[in-house]
């Protein structure tokens, strides 16, 4: 459930940003879409970095072990 | 290459391939021929070819305008020498250049340059008599000294002779012995002695005694006494040490060998007479000669001086004027010169885009230079490669600069750069991250960008120049690091719950078995990043390390599928439908049957929690595959699913080897065929010009080369798929180093430090610490993860589809680097 919640809010930030720059750098057709690209780009990026880090500790197989000093 | 090419497939995109560039011919009218050079040049969009590269430089038309040029550099660098040697800057000119004219500033520069030479000689000669003037000062002084001590001994050793009854034999030979001997010696009998006075180097005076000692055979008297400061020698115009001898000897032939003798050792003599009323009258004369002197010389100096400042006020306006001219006259010589000797004939490469500019630049010279006929802009057909041409700004600059480094891109092939400005900072932030360390990247990098319009006029050292070339890259680069740093929720290695408590809890409330069982699971997936409970334990590197890595090739399967998704772009771009068959389909299905599968069985591991051993699964799919799996099966009907992917993998590898060669020979075949049908190119009856560089349409087409050359394409690919997965690994590699490096400095050092309750220790602790974190982890680690994210890109990804051997768009421009002094 969390996933997708955030998954779907990383979808949103990236629709808001695309949007963004084509608001507020608007620069004729091809370099809208060269703008499209980096955005769509930066922000699977950064939604494929959190999904890996998060299903990996949906279901581990290890767990924290303290150490002594604590 | 120009016309069969042509997107049609995907709408177009800045920067994603080369502007359209052609082949333009014009001819000039040679009294405009300067002019024009020179808008164009101030234009910048055409890449002159040189039509007389046979000609020697000596050999075309405007080698004497260059050689003029080449003086009047020359006498600018002078200047520029002169200026430095004497402090003056040089002044930044407002004036327009289009105002001055090359022949005024030729005239101009040879009558300063014969001024300044004067002036200089004039000052050289007389610094030197000033320094001898002074030399001879000291050596007046100091022998005068001499002999006037000598002279009151000796006048109170007559005393003391004369008062005394007895004789006093061999007393006190050192102090006068030669007015004693006088003295007493037979008038009859006179020894004509003489003397010389002079200075020599204090390093050469025991030499020079002896050698005068051995040469006159002992029969010269010298006396040396020291002078305690350096002195300037006339002749070098430095400071030495020296001492003032004075050498009595007798006898012509003493008297040319010791000449000789002083002569070699450089030693300085000046005349001195022993008539003391003289020699006070000498000193007068030589003090009063050098205070004139020096203030000449200072008048000398002041005229210098004025005169350099009137140089320095226009010296930046020359040197660019010149420059100037000479770029423009070296253009002018690549110009062929038609038959008619009425006009000359140019072609370069410009930007499509640019064509209305171009010819706007020809009227505007045709007018500006009053002449009857204008200029004719054309353009050619041609079956050579054109430059390869970007249209960057400053932030895109950097980026594509780092690609260029690597090879620039052929004529319109996907450009690497347009994924690469997000890719590679989101891959030096997985080896970096550290969101503490990323808010100290970001704060300097600002700084840079902030004071941009500042330090970009400045002259800044070699490192801080490529610092602030680079400053959006660094940006970027900070930013991801901020956001990865999150993920893995690391500020200077220490994690924080940022977003939700810790996922993780004891089994039951005496918490017991933390240390040897460890936590369980009891709330939700800690929602952004890892878990703050991992830091420090006993198991937080075999759970990291399983993580980073089985991360590393996740993103690097997907980079490499990006790749080859761009040679697809590339074969449709470029109509090479056997591309597209034969080589990115079957390289989909191998990279993918294989790699793509693994990471498929990793992300369902994850899902499902299972304890199947990966690596056991995937050696086991090619030693075995069709052993049953036990307890390694992930999914239902696994072992049928691999042996599918394995027999598909298998066939895609000659997919790829053999089919290519063979469609590619009927291709060349068909179009040999209708090769000796075509028309003929057209030219230009009016002017013939030949296009330099082959138009020639008769390929060679080798068939065990292109075979060869499939062959070791394809084992590079196959080979490559797993060397350059495992490539990938670095990504944990470093993201590891850096985490252990920053916790090591924390705990280690401020921690310890902190631990002794002592402020001393502490303040040295957090010095320590600084420069630890600053040293190494935000300069060396920085260059590290920069230099590793480059080898990610240049070769695993740009392997898959670059080919890199086009070369760059040079215009021809007047926007001269700082260095270029030809």
């Amino acid at each position: 459930m969390g996933f997708l919640i955030t998954t779907l809010i990383f979808l949103v930030v990236g629709i808001i940003a695309s949007l963004c720059v084509r608001i507020c750098c608007n620069r004729g057709p091809s370099t809208n879409l060269l703008h499209l690209t980096l955005v769509i780009t930066a922000t699977i990026c950064c939604w494929m970095m959190w999904a890996i880090v998060y299903i990996a500790q949906m279901n581990p197989l290890i767990v924290p072990i303290l150490s002594e000093t604590e | 290459m120009g016309e069969s090419r042509g997107g049609g497939c995907c709408p177009p995109m800045d920067l994603m391939r080369s502007e359209t560039m052609q082949l333009v011919q014009l001819i000039v009218p040679m009294e405009s021929a300067h002019l024009t050079v020179s808008y164009l040049g101030d234009l910048g969009l055409v890449q002159f070819k040189d039509l007389n590269s046979e000609k020697s430089p000596f050999q075309r038309t405007y080698a004497a305008q260059i050689k003029r040029c080449g003086e009047m550099a020359r006498k600018i660098r002078f200047f520029k020498d002169q200026m430095s040697k004497a402090g003056v800057l040089p002044k930044e000119s407002l004036e327009k250049e289009s105002d001055i004219d090359l022949d005024d500033v030729e005239v101009k520069l040879g009558e300063l340059e014969a001024e300044l030479v004067e002036i200089n000689a004039n000052n050289d000669k007389l610094q030197r008599s000033y320094n001898e003037l002074m030399e001879y000062k000291l050596v007046l002084q100091k022998a005068g000294e001499f002999f006037s001590s000598a002279h009151r001994s000796a006048t109170a050793q007559q005393r003391e002779i004369e008062s005394e009854d007895s004789q006093q034999a061999g007393d006190d030979l050192l102090e006068s012995p030669l007015l004693q001997e006088e003295k007493s010696i037979d008038s009859s009998k006179q020894v004509k002695l003489g003397f010389l006075t002079g200075l020599v180097p204090r390093e050469k005076s025991m030499v020079f005694e002896r050698i005068l000692f051995r040469a006159t055979r002992g029969n010269i008297f010298i006396r040396q006494t020291v002078i305690e400061e350096p002195v300037i020698d006339p002749s070098s115009g430095e400071k030495a040490e020296k001492n003032v001898f004075v050498v009595f000897y007798s006898g012509e032939r003493a008297k040319s060998k010791i000449l000789k003798i002083c002569e070699a050792f450089g030693a300085n003599r000046y005349p001195f007479s022993e008539d003391l009323g003289k020699q006070a009258q000498m000193i007068t004369e030589v003090s009063g000669r050098i205070s004139e002197l020096k203030t000449t010389i200072d008048a000398g100096l002041g005229h210098r001086d004025i005169l350099l400042q009137t140089i320095g006020d226009k010296f930046e306006l020359w040197n660019h004027k010149v420059r100037k001219e000479k770029a423009i006259y070296h253009t002018l010589n690549m110009l062929s010169l038609d038959v008619t000797k009425k006009c000359l004939v140019a072609e370069g490469w410009s930007p499509v885009f640019a064509s209305n500019e171009i010819q706007d630049a020809l009227q505007r010279a045709a007018v500006d230079s009053n002449s009857q006929v204008g200029s004719i802009f054309q353009v050619l057909r041609t079956k050579e490669s054109p430059p390869t041409y970007f249209r960057t700004n400053k932030f895109t600059s950097a980026i594509q600069e780092i690609v260029d480094a690597y090879g620039v891109a052929k004529y319109q092939e996907a450009n690497p750069g347009v994924f690469t400005i997000v890719t590679f900072p989101f891959l030096f932030a997985v080896m970096f991250g550290d969101w503490g360390h990323g808010i100290c990247i970001l704060l300097a990098t600002m700084y840079l960008i902030l004071r941009e319009k500042k330090l970009s006029s400045q002259k800044l050292g070699d490192i801080m120049e490529m610092a602030f070339g680079g400053r959006y890259v660094i940006l970027m680069m900070s930013l991801f690091s901020i956001y990865t740093g999150l993920i893995y929720n690391e500020f200077f290695s220490i994690p924080y719950p940022l977003f939700a408590p810790s996922a993780y809890d004891c089994r039951d409330a005496s918490c017991s078995e933390a240390t040897t069982i460890g936590l369980i699971k009891v709330r939700d997936t800690y929602p952004f990043g890892l878990d703050p409970v991992w830091h420090g334990t006993r198991s937080e590197l075999p759970f990291l390390n399983s993580l980073k890595m089985k991360m590393s090739i996740l993103l690097g399967v997907s980079q490499m599928n990006l790749g080859i998704i761009m040679s697809y772009f590339n074969a449709r771009f470029f109509k090479s439908s056997v591309n597209i068959w034969f080589q990115f389909i079957p390289q989909m299905i191998f990279l993918n049957s294989l790699f793509g599968y693994l990471s498929v069985l990793i992300i369902i591991k994850w899902c499902t929690g299972s304890q199947a051993d990966l690596y056991h699964v995937m050696i086991y799919m090619f030693l075995s595959p069709t052993d049953e799996l036990g307890e390694n099966q992930l999914f239902p009907h696994q072992k049928t699913v691999q042996l599918v992917l394995l027999f598909l993998a298998l066939v895609s590898v000659p997919c790829m080897l053999l089919p290519k060669p063979f469609i590619l020979k009927k291709q060349h075949e068909a179009r040999h065929q209708g090769q000796s049908y075509a028309p003929l190119d057209e030219t230009d009856e009016s002017l013939h010009v030949e296009t330099t560089g082959g138009s020639h349409g008769h390929e060679e087409f080798e068939f065990s080369e292109i075979f060869v050359h499939q062959l070791i394409h394809t084992i590079e690919f196959v080979l490559g798929a797993v060397s350059n997965t495992a490539s990938y690994l670095r990504l944990w590699a470093l993201s590891l180093a850096h985490s252990e490096l920053s916790s090591v400095f924390y705990e280690k050092v401020l921690l310890l430090a902190w631990g002794y309750n002592n402020v001393l220790i502490l303040i040295l602790g957090i010095m320590v610490f600084i420069f630890a974190t600053v040293g190494v982890l935000l300069v060396m680690e920085t260059l590290s993860a920069f230099l590793h994210a480059l080898r990610l890109h240049w070769v695993e990804f740009q392997n898959k589809f670059y080919e890199g051997d086009g070369y760059k768009f040079a215009p021809f421009t007047f926007i001269f680097t700082a260095n270029e002094d030809e």
